[in-house]
């Protein structure tokens, strides 16, 4: 028998993740800005030594191949840029709960943080070469986080993933979202969101995680955002790298062409895009991870 | 046992009896084995996009990436272990080619992989004698070469022949 996550449950799961840092908070709040300059993460990650430390191994890995060491943090983040910077603050202090496995999806551990990568590397093209006008950063951010609340809900949804596939192509259940809320009470964007609101991520971040498979939904303001994590989710697993049982079993909103322009050419070099620098981007945390 | 694991945009073959050649993970990308009855040989790429019009680098680096150049240099790979170069006698079988829910044109990609391939196929004369396309889950894929067996596989699924 499953159990079911009530509102009580779903705060106590929530109480029981520990809080971000303090200094990955504000660097998501900063990146939330729409004029902040890379200066301001800069100044963010000096207050950090931690964060520092890393920032200065992921920039000295063999990844980067540097001939000479960086040892400043003004010119790590330069060269880095700011989304590697999110990803390593976020691994940083989310890592257990994005790297952990999800057995309810039957995905192993490492599952969840590769399609974070994909989704959020998938939402930054989409914007780039769409060229709408909203963050490519910020898109980036929000698709890493998009999903986190599959690693709240995993464990209570244990032993189901044949029941879930079978409900969805019974068709009892709509998608896999549909499933989750018939099976344990709770979606993994709702648990998202409520981890969302523990952390106090800005509210455009807040809006992805909650409304990435429902963007329609979503305040007027947030929506081009959404409909961006929208798709970079949807070409993370078309890529292959979904988080298990669940992966292509989502609807795609068409809603998107009222705010991203993409057609077949387009999506095509996003995913050759996604291919070429999740190469890039998963090497160079792992290699640093490596030499800890 | 040796294993062949190719990622996206590889292709490989063998006529080893105890090699087994696998792939993870198919979403919309397309999985095309070539089975060779009289040399024992079998071959597999991973492709990802149906043209690689969109960029020709790409496509001389990773020839197994796009539809209309992992066939010719699959058949190319293969005719070293003594198959015939332009697929005669070969036996073909495609699975993947998926689609997220309700997808539009634009974002059903897995259908035109499979249509592209199927294509090329038939400029060489080929076609497929089994096929395990489309619907909405992610296939992984596994082939011995000594049973000449294709085994798929999805999380939340028991496995399945092809």
């Amino acid at each position: 028998m499953v159990k079911k996550i009530n509102p009580d449950e779903l705060q106590k799961i929530v109480a029981s993740i520990p809080m971000i840092s303090a200094s990955a908070s504000r660097l998501l709040q900063i990146s939330a800005q729409p004029d902040h300059e890379l200066m301001d993460v800069v100044n963010l990650v000096k207050t950090d030594a931690n964060l520092t430390a890393r920032v200065l191994k992921v920039v000295n890995s063999a990844a980067y191949g540097l001939v000479s060491k960086i040892t400043s943090v003004d010119r790590a983040v330069s060269y880095l840029g700011e989304q590697v910077i999110v990803s390593i603050a976020i691994e940083n202090c989310a890592g257990e709960l994005l790297g952990k496995e999800l057995a309810g999806y039957e995905a192993a551990g490492g599952e969840l943080w590769k399609h974070d990568l994909r989704a959020a590397i998938a939402a930054r093209e989409v914007v780039i070469q769409s060229g709408a006008d909203m963050s490519p950063d910020l898109a980036f951010t929000a698709g890493l986080l998009h999903d986190i609340g599959k690693a709240l809900i995993s464990d209570y949804l244990h032993g189901t993933a044949p029941d879930a596939v079978e409900m969805i192509s019974s068709h009892d259940s709509l998608d896999y979202l549909a499933a989750e809320e018939q099976l344990v009470g709770v979606d993994h964007t709702v648990a998202g969101y409520a981890l969302a609101q523990a952390w106090q991520l800005p509210e455009e971040l807040t809006a992805a995680i909650r409304y990435h498979h429902e963007p329609a939904r979503a305040q007027e303001a947030f929506r081009p955002l959404v409909y961006a994590v929208h798709l970079g989710d949807s070409i993370a697993m078309m890529g292959g790298y979904g988080t298990g049982s669940d992966s292509m079993r989502y609807k795609l909103d068409p809603g998107y062409a009222d705010y991203i322009q993409i057609n077949a050419n387009i999506l095509a070099n996003v995913m050759l895009t996604v291919d070429t620098e999740f190469e890039k981007l998963s090497e160079s945390l792992s290699d640093s991870g490596e030499k800890n | 046992m040796g294993q062949i694991i190719l990622g996206v945009g590889d292709f490989g073959c063998s006529n080893n009896p105890d090699d087994e050649i696998k792939t993870f993970a198919l979403g919309s990308c397309v999985s095309v084995i070539f089975l060779d009855p009289k040399t024992r040989t079998i071959g597999m790429a991973h492709v990802a996009l149906p043209d690689s019009t969109i960029n020709k680098a790409k496509a001389t680096e990773k020839p197994g990436y796009f539809a209309d150049t992992a066939i010719p240099a699959l058949l190319a790979q293969m005719a070293e272990l003594g198959c015939d170069k332009r697929g005669k006698g070969i036996i073909v079988k495609l699975c993947g080619g998926a689609n997220v829910m309700d997808t539009n044109d634009t974002f059903q990609i897995g259908k035109r992989n499979a249509l592209s391939i199927k294509k090329i196929l038939w400029s060489y004369g080929m076609g497929a004698i089994a096929e395990d396309l489309g619907g909405n889950y992610s296939r992984t894929v596994s082939i011995s070469i000594a049973a000449g067996q294709v085994t798929l596989s999805s999380p939340g699924k028991p496995s399945w022949q092809l």
